[in-house]
């Protein structure tokens, strides 16, 4: 039997019978659209959860420390053994730039010692970063106004960091000042100092506000961003003596890395170098790992549906070999082999089970949309009031899904069909040509 | 015996059915010579065994044992495969109740058997057309088996019977279902696809198909008796 003539017999059958087959497909489709609905909704709260770990973090850097303590000294070791303190000096970073998927390798220090920035009346505390690279952009921080070039006597601050000046001299119930505009402003960085006598020491620098960063969840929103040699001269004021980078290192340092995919493997290199590596990506991973176990097990639940619909299918075609014994046995007399009665019924079975799919997709897919409808709004608000950032889908059906519901409801029509058409293909043709 | 030339041999055929406890023997070894080309009627009381005789000799039972060979073909050495290819190969099949599909029209009805054989579908609709010609029932290409009366139904069952073009015609009882006028058509009909040269078995319990037989085979209870015996029998009874 051809497969086309085969394909088509199995048409016919399934139309000419179509109340019984559209009734056994239901089941199917509830299944399907079960297991299309609770899986897309495990995928999407999984996207909604890692796009704002994301937001918080940039997901492809990894925060790199220097080992000082002593490593493997469990209980009983020599407390003066050999030495295995890893410092992030230049050699090292040149190291790490050369394992493979590495960009960029950016040294930070912060300053040793208090200040604050004074603009006219205003000041405010501030987060001061030093960063070893040309631009904030190399740190990942996109700039909303200005440019993002770290020059000596330049620096880029923060967007939400300008909501932080006040005025001291500001009475009870006064109005909060207007946040400055300090774009291409001067402002006064003061650094204060204790000599070891307690005396306090004063250095003022005049900066000049470049950029202003802007506002992303992380660091640089609450920071001011200046010249890594500049924060050397400050820090070297403050201690009372030279830096020698070479012997002791940066304080930490960020390493890029391309693509969210190798940052693990990267952190897994540097760690084996010696050093502490962080990564907002293994914190992503878990969440990750958490949402696919309730993925199968959401998946789980669809597929008990689609099995109670697997016995309907079995049923219905018990009925429909029962009701066609006699078109069974003339089959035969006029030349079907066991295995075209076979393919016939089989193919019943799975053509029940591929029409359920489909519909169940169907379904699946609307009842999706009408959730992300009703859901979304509501998500976002939430999003809004916890600071980050509002979901794109609160289902999410990622394009593999419908077709292996597809598949896999073929499947299930497939198996259901087994038993019966083995029975039919089997049958003795006498036997079913007098079967009444 | 068996260097008979005959087209269809049949030796030492038994066929035994298990009712519960007790054996019935449906057949109780059959010898029978049947030429090519000939017009056979199997003729018998109810209960003796011919339709069992049939179905063994159009493969679609196996026997208890003995023997069958249709030209070179030796029925017992096939698997349901090789009998499946024999049926549709070299056999079309008449029944009583003419076993029409209810939802396919005479057209899908007469070309049914062609869909297993890997014809192209206008192939198989060219050859049902030519027959519903030859039978003069084009009136009828697009009925339904249920809009049809059951003269025009076997007609058509005899079309689907030949649609493949097989040497050997099997009916069992094609007019037991028919008045007897409609019947005599059916006969004649048979009668016709016997002159073009096809070997025909038809299996009745009717004394008046006897007119269109070359050679007339009469069983009782599960063997081959003759004429003489027959009539006894058939008189003593009544
Ligand atoms: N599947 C079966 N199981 C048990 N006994 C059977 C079976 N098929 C036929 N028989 C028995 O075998 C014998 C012959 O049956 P068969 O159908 O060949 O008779 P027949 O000559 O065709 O009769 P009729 O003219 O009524 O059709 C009968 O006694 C019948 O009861
Ligand atoms: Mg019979």
């Amino acid at each position: 039997m051809r497969l086309l003539d085969l394909l088509g017999l199995i048409f016919y059958n399934l139309s000419r019978r179509k109340g019984r087959v559209a009734l056994t497909a239901i089941g199917v489709v509830i299944g399907t659209a079960a297991v299309v609905i609770l899986v897309s909704l495990g995928n999407g709260l999984q996207r909604s959860a890692t796009s704002q770990l994301g937001g918080i973090s940039d997901l492809t850097s990894i925060m790199v420390f220097p080992q000082y303590e002593e490593q493997m000294a469990g209980p009983g070791m020599s407390v003066s053994g050999p030495s295995t303190v890893k410092l992030l000096t230049e050699s090292v970073i040149a190291d790490i730039t050369a394992i493979p998927h590495v960009t960029a390798v950016i040294p930070r220090d912060y300053l040793r010692t208090m200040s604050v920035i004074n603009y006219a009346r205003l000041e405010a505390w501030a987060n001061v970063m030093g960063v070893g690279a040309q631009d904030v952009a190399d740190l990942g921080y996109t700039v909303k106004e200005g440019v993002g070039t770290l020059e000596r006597g330049t620096a880029v601050i923060g967007e939400p960091m300008l909501r932080n000046f006040m005025d001291p001299k500001m009475r009870p119930g006064q109005e909060p000042p207007e946040p400055p505009d300090l774009l291409d402003q001067q402002v006064k960085l003061v650094i204060t100092k204790y000599t070891n006598d307690g005396q306090e020491v004063r250095k003022t620098v005049q900066l000049r506000i470049v950029g202003i960063l802007k506002e992303s969840r992380n660091e640089g929103d609450y920071s001011l961003i200046v010249n890594m040699n500049d924060m050397q001269g400050w820090n070297e004021w403050a201690i009372g003596k030279r830096i020698n980078r070479a012997r002791e290192g940066y304080e930490q340092v960020t390493v890029k890395v391309d693509s969210v995919d190798n940052v693990l493997a990267v952190a897994d290199s540097i760690t084996a170098l010696g050093f502490q590596a962080y990564t907002p990506q293994s914190a992503v991973q878990g969440v990750s790992n958490f949402y696919i176990i309730i993925q199968v097990v959401f998946g789980g639940v669809g597929a008990v549906a689609l099995l109670v619909a697997a016995i309907g299918i079995a049923n219905t075609m018990a009925m429909a070999i029962l009701e066609r014994t006699r078109e069974i046995g003339l089959m035969k007399a006029i030349g079907a082999t066991n295995r075209d009665v076979l393919s016939i019924f089989l193919g019943e079975a799975a053509g029940i089970g591929f029409i359920g799919g489909l519909g169940g997709v169907g379904l699946g897919w609307l009842v999706g949309q009408a959730i992300n409808a009703v859901a979304l709004p509501y998500l976002a608000s939430q999003a809004a009031q916890m600071g980050t950032p509002p979901p794109d889908a609160a289902v999410y059906t990622p394009l593999w899904l419908p077709v292996f519901a597809v598949v896999f409801a073929t499947l299930i029509g497939l198996i259901s069909g087994l038993y019966p058409a083995l029975r039919a293909a089997t049958l003795v043709p006498v036997v079913a040509l007098k079967y009444e | 015996m068996d260097e008979t030339n005959a087209y269809i041999r049949i030796r030492g055929l038994r066929k035994v059915y298990q009712m519960g406890h007790t054996k019935v023997h449906a057949l109780d070894g059959v010898d029978l010579d049947i030429p090519r080309g000939s017009f056979t009627v199997l003729m018998g009381p109810s209960g003796s065994g011919k339709s069992t005789l049939l179905y063994l000799l159009g493969g679609l039972d196996r026997p208890t044992s003995g023997k069958i060979q249709v030209g070179e073909q030796d029925l017992n050495s096939m698997d349901e495969n090789a009998l499946a290819v024999y049926r549709r190969r070299t056999l079309g099949f008449i029944f009583q109740q003419f076993n029409l599909v209810s939802s396919m029209n005479t057209l899908e009805n007469i070309s049914f058997p062609m869909r297993f054989n890997g014809s192209s579908s206008k192939a198989r609709h060219q050859r049902a057309a030519r027959l519903l010609e030859q039978l003069g029932m084009e009136k009828y290409t697009r009925h339904r088996p249920t809009e049809m009366s059951g003269g025009q139904q076997q007609r058509v069952a005899i079309a689907r019977a030949l649609v493949n073009d097989p040497p050997v015609i099997l009916a069992d009882e094609p007019t037991g279902n028919l008045d007897t006028a409609t019947g005599f058509t059916v006969m004649q009909m048979l009668s016709d696809l016997h002159k073009e040269g096809r070997t025909v078995v038809v299996v009745t319990h009717d004394p008046r198909m006897a007119r269109f037989a070359t050679r007339m085979i009469y069983i009782l209870d599960g063997r081959l008796v003759s004429k003489e015996d027959y009539d006894q029998a058939i008189a003593t009874q009544e």
